[in-house]
């Protein structure tokens, strides 16, 4: 990871899908949750919600894939983002992305992904509950990992 | 019952077919290994590699005499540049296709637009080149050209596997076995393609008595092609059922999910058994020219069906946050009692 990212804080999320919500009027002007560059995964019974967006992983596999070099590192600003007058729709970087982070806009019909909104997404700016946070990767590696660890021992301890 | 008592693993994420490249890219991943594995059979018998070659008939065109015989073994080529538009087909803007060769460097959607247009390319010249003129003693430099389409015949088909292992979160598709079980296919159904446009030239131009002959060797071939196309595909999804969270997903989804149908009734029954069972019966009744006709038929479908079977199986990898998420739900239930 690097630059700044959007993290997620899962037990705080009330799957609103006010993100998706917002995200795909401040991109599309379209108040359509299935345009939306963030998508809450749902397990709806059990109460659990995980909005899930782009990771801005450092070695970037869409860019990788990406055959017309559409989906491209922005290094200025840190970023992965898809130059949508390139795109050809091919979807290779949406089934290449193993956090399903890219998605295809139907009305536009090219490959869309997260791009912080130019560095002030506005997800985290409307959550209410704080669950999407926009923070710098270095905080993000190590405080996710310790999350992580702490989560998966406290279920080993629970299965003895 | 109450609605708390239900199994709450029941609520687990559905594992859902892959949805994103769909029958198009099934026709155009077929259509490119159908058409190089028929252009190898097809070269190799014209190398008289089985020992025989089909009797010539001359036509004339407006004028220019055409060698028919090669275009029943030589097609393959026709039918790549017939299944690339299907990957136009499948973008969403279809009009800046081209720009999908700029970035071979990395991505192997373009690497595949290179091998696929110099197969084509090659293949056509050599189709059109045989067609026009024989070459009885042909000069070296025109075999090495023969040599290069028959390697890029070879690219051709194992592309089609690398295109999808070259996706490396989805399991399924990530093994060399992908590329191995692609170019079986290609093969098979190339050699099956190759039979039935024998037995269309022999039909047609009665009486040479030789394409009976050059059917019933290359029938032996397709067999034995068949046989471990079915092999690899066996040890293919065994391999990849055993592997937990690393394509056991998907292997469930042919077998008995939402992709047994096609799974079952068309790659094992259609692809593989029916098959089996009409090339037998017609090595036993070879008066009845339909019974390979039908083989055929199916055979080829079969090659449709699995590319079709396995692109939608593959699903990806699960994320360690979702697997986390979904051992919580398991372990709620097991706590409730479930
Ligand atoms: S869909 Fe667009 S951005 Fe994604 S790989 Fe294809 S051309 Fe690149």
């Amino acid at each position: 990871m690097q630059g700044k990212v959007i993290v997620v804080d899962h037990e705080k999320c009330t799957g609103c899908r006010l993100c998706e919500m917002v995200c795909s009027v401040f991109h599309t002007g379209a108040s359509n949750p299935s345009r939306s560059r963030i998508k809450v995964v749902k397990w709806e019974s059990e109460g659990f919600y995980l909005p899930t967006t782009c990771q801005n992983c450092e070695k970037p596999f869409c860019v990788e894939v990406c055959p017309t070099k559409a989906c491209h590192q922005d290094l200025e600003n840190q970023r992965v983002i898809i130059d949508k007058d390139k795109c050809i729709g091919c979807k290779t970087c949406i089934v290449a992305c193993p956090f399903g982070a890219p998605s295809f806009d139907h009305v536009e019909r090219v490959s869309i992904k997260c791009d912080y909104c130019d560095g002030n997404p506005q997800c985290v700016f409307f959550c209410d509950t704080k669950a999407v946070n926009y923070v710098d990767s270095d905080r993000v590696g190590v405080s996710k990992r310790r999350e992580f660890s702490l989560k998966f021992s406290e279920l080993l301890r629970q299965t003895r | 019952m109450s609605l708390a008592s239900k199994p709450s693993t029941k609520t687990l994420k559905r594992i859902r077919p892959q949805r994103e490249w769909r029958w198009e890219i099934a026709i155009y991943l077929y259509l490119a290994g159908m058409g190089a594995g028929s252009f190898i059979v097809g070269l190799f018998t014209h190398w008289n590699g089985f020992g025989l070659s089909l009797p010539l008939r001359t036509f004339t065109f407006w004028g220019v005499p055409l060698e028919l015989s090669k275009l029943a073994l030589l097609w393959g080529p026709i039918l790549v540049a017939i299944g690339a538009p299907f990957l136009i087909l499948d973008l969403g803007k279809k009009l800046r296709f081209y720009t999908a060769c700029f970035n071979p460097r990395t991505s192997w959607l373009a690497r595949g637009f290179f091998i696929l247009s110099g197969f084509i390319l090659a293949g056509l010249i050599v189709l059109g080149a045989l067609s026009f003129q024989q070459m009885s003693h042909p000069p070296l430099l025109w075999r090495l050209f023969e040599i290069i389409s028959m390697l890029l015949a070879f690219a051709t088909a194992i592309y089609t596997g690398i295109l999808l292992k070259s996706v490396r979160y989805i399991p399924i598709w990530n093994t060399p076995l992908l590329p191995a079980l692609f170019l079986l296919s290609a093969l098979s159904t190339g050699s099956m393609g190759v039979i039935l446009s024998t037995m269309g030239y022999g039909l047609l131009f009665p009486g040479g008595g030789l394409p009976h002959l050059l059917i019933s060797r290359l029938t032996r071939i397709e067999q034995i092609l068949v046989l471990i196309e079915g092999l690899i595909l066996a040890t293919y999804l065994i391999s990849k059922y055993r592997a937990k969270d690393q394509g056991e997903d998907s292997v469930r989804l042919l077998i008995s999910g939402d992709l047994r149908f096609l799974f079952w009734g068309g790659i094992v029954a259609v692809g593989f058994l029916f098959p089996i069972v009409l090339e037998y019966l017609y090595s036993h009744f070879p008066q009845y020219p339909g019974l390979l006709f039908a083989t055929g038929a199916l055979l080829l479908a079969g090659g449709f069906f699995l590319r079709l079977g396995l692109l939608a199986s593959g699903v990806k990898e699960r994320l360690p946050m979702y697997k986390l998420i979904e051992m919580k739900i398991k372990m709620s239930a097991f706590q409730r009692g479930e």
